[in-house]
């Protein structure tokens, strides 16, 4: 154990030391913080102008006549074209037929003045400047309302009119309940792709530092001390500490570099900060909403759904699949890497292990559009792809059993992948000058020892 | 006493034997040729010993104990294909692999200034590999091997790619581990430095020990009975031979003749008093066969 801390040490220590390690480390975060940045000045800018159908449920006796506070009280902008209905049923079908993109329904609770309440139904997440159009007009409206009615207002209602918090949830209008599809894609795709990310570049630091071991002969000498397989573990434990710190590192600078254009910028980022980014923050806007009143069990039902994704479970599977990938793909690169040499090509050994994890991203489309299909199944099952696959499925909600299989399978295959390529290492680091072929390599399983 | 013993190791790759039941002993303190053409089986029982590979029959034997993970501290080893990570730093680099023999940092660190002092090669230490020499990188390299202090030493090929100085050099440092008590066993196909420095050898052909021994021993052995003398060229040797001794070859030096002969058992007697009669004899003396005779003799009897 002991020789294995001084393995990982050396290697540790020699690859953060490197001149790439901090070129990536400074790179990494600019690519990130511009990836964040850039999405907010497109949201800003929307170019389309949206449908949006009103379907007011606030109807209430005036006098002799049914009255809407909202009917025709919406102004048509360059972004937002506002038309009016009253069943929600008959809007879902408009919905989904695209006559539409957006349904804004104002749901009767009883409430006077009816200021909460209000439900965003669209596919895609509305853009901020319609947003902040719409909750503009809400207050318009609502203002009206209270100075021509004289409503009696107390200090907690003014304090809304000054800030007026509105909730904007992508909904799936049929089940009623929060989809989130678009956060739910892009959490999957960020974390399956970090995955994959991941796996490459390290599993062949991992090929190549075993390679580099065998073609500079330094390697005969090292497992006269140690054992070929506590030399390969020392290695892949090493880079995958080098992984986890490149990525904390990531973290932190991101993290750093957005707060110091915040703070540069306040104009520009600020107010996307304060009404989008998080969802923390809409779990807040909507406890504002409830302090409003007396709660009511459509809202109430709003706030269970912001945590239909479970952030708890999709932290913890990716950490799990995250080492779990990488430990399986690191010990076959390693493998790999001893089958390398200088006159010899290794490339062809290469091949297999890298198709399931192209495979993987390739199918990313396919998976993201049908989480639960066939596919997506089957390919977060196998090990080979399910660090990938299972990652984009997790946010959209996986049975138990599947993920319990998938864990299991996964180390079950890592125990036989460190086996298998112990095997092989110990076999290929000695062997020069030779053109191994996958009948050889079927060979070297016979040896003893 | 043994310091290594093997006894009928044998070990197979796939379809072709590497060792066919190989016995040896290497007594404590002494040098230990382990001799033979390529693809004999040297470094097949070299892994062995150095555990880098276990053998299929046999037992082996460090000090009397069955070889054991614990007995790689005890053993130093320079492989014939020997490298280091060029990019490291040398005095890094040694005290890595120090490290990896179970030495602690700091003794490590004291050691190595010792003994690159004593190559004088000091000024290396924050230097990278690849920028030595490769006679440097030799130099460094057998410092990592015995800088543990082992008690037995494994040098395989040791001077294939060194120049004559640092041959000469290596010569006399393995001589000076042997008088401090060390054990080397080396495998070469350097049949001059096996005379100049090992005590005993094994020699092993296509997998299987085809003759070990003391040195001086195997010498005595294979000896052809051939003694070289040298007398005043006015005579001829061949007018003063008597009956059980031949002529091999004769050569006349300056005011010398000197003459290779073959004698019988018993006869050296009667021939030397029978050329004293007639004239003085300048020298004479036994001739053996060298190990570079034996080796290819013993190989292609087989």
């Amino acid at each position: 154990m002991n020789k294995i801390s001084i393995i990982i040490k050396r290697e540790y220590l020699t690859r953060i030391k490197k001149k790439s390690f901090l070129v990536m480390t400074f790179l990494g975060p600019i690519l990130i913080a511009s990836l964040w940045i850039i999405p907010f000045f497109l949201a800003l800018n929307s170019e389309t102008q949206s449908k949006v159908l009103v379907v007011d449920e606030t109807i209430f006796e005036k006098g002799e006549s049914k009255s809407s506070l909202y009917l025709n009280n919406f102004k048509n902008t360059e972004d937002l074209r506002f038309e009016y209905g009253y069943d929600i049923n008959e809007a879902q079908i408009k919905l989904e037929n695209g006559e539409y993109d957006a349904v804004l329904e104002i749901v009767n609770t009883n409430d006077m003045p009816p200021i909460k309440g209000f439900l965003f139904y669209s596919d895609n997440e509305p853009s901020l400047s319609a947003q902040q159009n719409i909750r503009n007009q809400l207050t318009e409206v609502l203002k009206n309302y209270v100075l021509t009615y004289d409503y009696g207002m107390n200090a907690k209602d003014l304090a809304w009119f000054n800030d007026p918090k509105i909730g904007f949830y992508s909904k799936d209008i049929r089940s009623g309940e929060n989809s989130y599809k678009e956060i739910k894609t892009v959490l999957g795709t960020i974390s399956g792709f970090l995955i994959y990310m991941f796996i490459f570049i390290f599993g062949a630091q991992v090929m190549k530092s075993v390679s580099e071991e065998k073609t500079n002969r330094i390697v005969e000498v090292l497992i006269s001390s140690i054992k070929p397989i506590q030399l390969l573990m020392g290695k892949i434990i090493a880079l995958a500490l080098v992984g986890l710190t490149q990525f904390v590192l990531w973290v932190c600078l991101s993290g750093l570099l957005i707060t110091g254009l915040q703070t540069i910028y306040p104009q520009k980022f600020s107010p996307v900060q304060k009404e989008n980014i998080t969802l923390n923050e809409r779990v807040i806007s909507v406890d504002k909403l409830d302090n409003f009143s007396n709660e009511t069990e459509k809202v109430s039902q709003i706030t269970q759904g912001l945590f239909s994704i479970n952030y708890v479970l999709i932290i913890g599977m990716f950490l799990f699949y995250f080492m779990a990938g990488y430990f399986l793909y690191a010990s076959l690169f390693g493998a790999v890497g001893a089958l390398m040499d200088v006159d010899t090509d290794a490339q062809q050994f290469t091949l297999p292990i890298t198709i399931p994890l192209i495979l993987a991203m390739v199918c990313f489309p396919i998976i993201l559009n049908n989480p639960s299909g066939n596919v997506a199944f089957w390919m977060s099952i196998i090990p080979l792809t399910a660090p990938m696959v299972m990652m984009m499925r997790i946010p959209f909600g996986v049975p138990i059993w599947e993920i319990a299989l998938s864990m299991s399978l996964m180390i079950i295959f890592i125990a036989g992948a460190i086996w298998f390529a112990a095997k092989i290492y110990r076999t290929g680091i000695l062997m020069y000058g030779k053109n191994i072929t996958y009948k050889e390599i079927w060979k070297w399983f016979k040896y003893n020892n | 006493m043994a310091i290594f013993s093997a006894k009928n190791v044998s070990k197979t790759y796939a379809h072709h034997k590497a060792l066919d039941s190989v016995s040896i002993d290497v007594e404590r303190g002494s040098v230990f040729g382990l001799l033979g053409p390529n693809g004999a089986g040297k470094t097949t029982l070299i892994r062995i010993i150095n555990q880098i590979t276990a053998p299929d029959e046999g037992e082996i034997l460090f000090n009397g104990e069955k070889l054991n993970l614990s007995h790689v501290h005890n053993i130093g080893y320079l492989p014939e294909e020997r490298g280091l990570y060029k990019k490291m730093k040398v005095g890094e680099q040694a005290i890595y692999l120090a490290e990896l023999k179970g030495i602690k940092k700091a003794e490590a660190k004291k050691r190595l200034e010792y003994w690159f002092e004593k190559f004088d090669i000091l000024s290396w230490w924050d230097r990278k590999v690849e920028e030595l020499s490769k006679g440097m990188q030799q130099k460094v390299q057998f410092i990592t091997t015995v800088l543990h202090e082992p008690e037995l030493l494994i040098f395989d090929e040791p001077f294939s790619g060194f120049d004559p100085v640092n041959t000469n050099l290596l010569k006399a440092e393995i001589l000076e581990l042997k008088s401090k008590g060390a054990t080397i066993i080396f495998s070469t196909h350097n049949m001059e430095s096996v005379e100049e420095i090992c005590d005993s050898i094994a020699l092993l052909n296509r997998s299987k020990k085809i003759l070990d021994g003391k040195v001086t021993e195997i010498k005595q052995r294979f000896k052809q009975n051939e003694f070289e003398i040298v007398i005043p060229k006015d005579y001829n040797i061949k007018d003063l031979l008597i009956e059980g001794s031949e002529l091999i070859n004769s050569e006349v030096y300056y005011q010398t003749q000197v003459s290779r002969l073959k004698i019988e058992h018993g006869k050296n007697a009667d021939l030397l008093s029978n050329i004293l009669k007639q004239t003085d004899i300048i020298s004479y003396k036994e001739v053996l066969p060298s190990m570079n005779q034996i080796f290819i003799q013993t190989v292609s009897n087989e």
